[in-house]
């Protein structure tokens, strides 16, 4: 007969917490903490990206909540994509009394190199709930491409 | 089984992801205070406000397009949002307004008429 540990769900269980701490740490490890594709002249105030690669396009993400797309501005020269933008401080709302001021307003940039398989004449994008979503597809010559083999 | 496939099981058993609380602006005039809430990727149907007694309760799930790949830059959070505040006797309970706009929450709690500045007439 074969022992088999006895487990119950309802009972607290330390290792549970000890599992999750480890989580937890492992979560801080995946995440990118430092712009990595920051160039020289970005500044302090960048938004956060996720770059995302597929077989045949790139995917960027952009948190930039609260704006609209006229106030943003993104553009591609040789190779480099520059998201830009202004959020407006209304004249009124210097006068508002503030409780607790977290947000940040003024102007901020961010600047990424794009992989040289990223084709920008076909790049789209789309600004949803105060994501904008950047699609890049890859050059042909840059998708992998299946060749089947034939065994005579 | 190992302990990685374990602690994989307990991540699913919960499912449950992540929370935060949001960057928050919150100043009032005479008539209401309003807050601005930024929760980006949260749109009107995954945001959920209520009210449960003194408690305003403010939670939204946070949706990225997304892409079948690897990340080579990940530097936002995938974690919802959640946040409580108390409010006071002075807020109307009945009269709180929520906008959500490009990932900006914006509630407008007005203040109870009892206690709005009243000009007092003089005889």
């Amino acid at each position: 007969m074969a022992i088999v540990r006895w487990k119950n769900n309802d009972l607290y269980d330390p290792w549970e917490t000890m599992r999750n701490l480890q989580d937890e740490i492992n979560h801080y490890f995946d995440m990118d903490r430092l712009p990595a594709g920051s160039g020289l002249f970005d500044r302090t105030n960048s938004p956060p990206i996720d770059v995302l690669e597929s077989g045949n396009e790139f995917l960027i993400n952009c948190e930039i909540p609260g704006m609209e797309k006229e106030d943003i501005e993104l553009s591609v020269a040789s190779q480099v994509l520059t998201i830009k933008g202004q959020k407006k401080i209304d004249a009124e709302d210097r006068e508002k009394k503030y409780y607790r001021r977290e947000t940040f307003s003024g102007s901020f940039q961010r600047t990424l190199s794009l992989p040289a398989s990223a084709d920008p004449e076909g790049i789209q994008a789309e600004l949803k709930d105060g994501i904008l979503s950047v699609k890049l597809p890859k050059k042909k010559e840059a998708i992998p491409k299946q060749i089947t083999v034939k065994v005579n | 089984m190992n302990r990685k496939e374990e602690s994989g099981k307990a991540l699913e058993k919960n499912e449950k992801k992540r929370t935060r609380t949001a960057c928050c602006d919150i100043f009032h005039d005479e008539k209401q205070v309003t807050l601005n809430l930024e929760m980006p990727g949260v749109s009107r149907e995954s945001l959920d406000v209520r009210i449960d007694g003194n408690l305003l309760i403010i939670t939204g799930s946070k949706k990225l397009p997304s892409l079948k790949g690897d990340f080579l830059i990940r530097e936002i959070r995938d974690e919802d949002y959640h946040q409580e505040f108390t409010l006071d006797d002075t807020i109307d309970r009945e009269k709180i307004q929520a906008v959500v706009k490009q990932g900006l929450v914006t509630l407008e709690l007005q203040k109870k008429e009892s206690v709005l500045p009243r000009r007092i007439t003089i005889n």
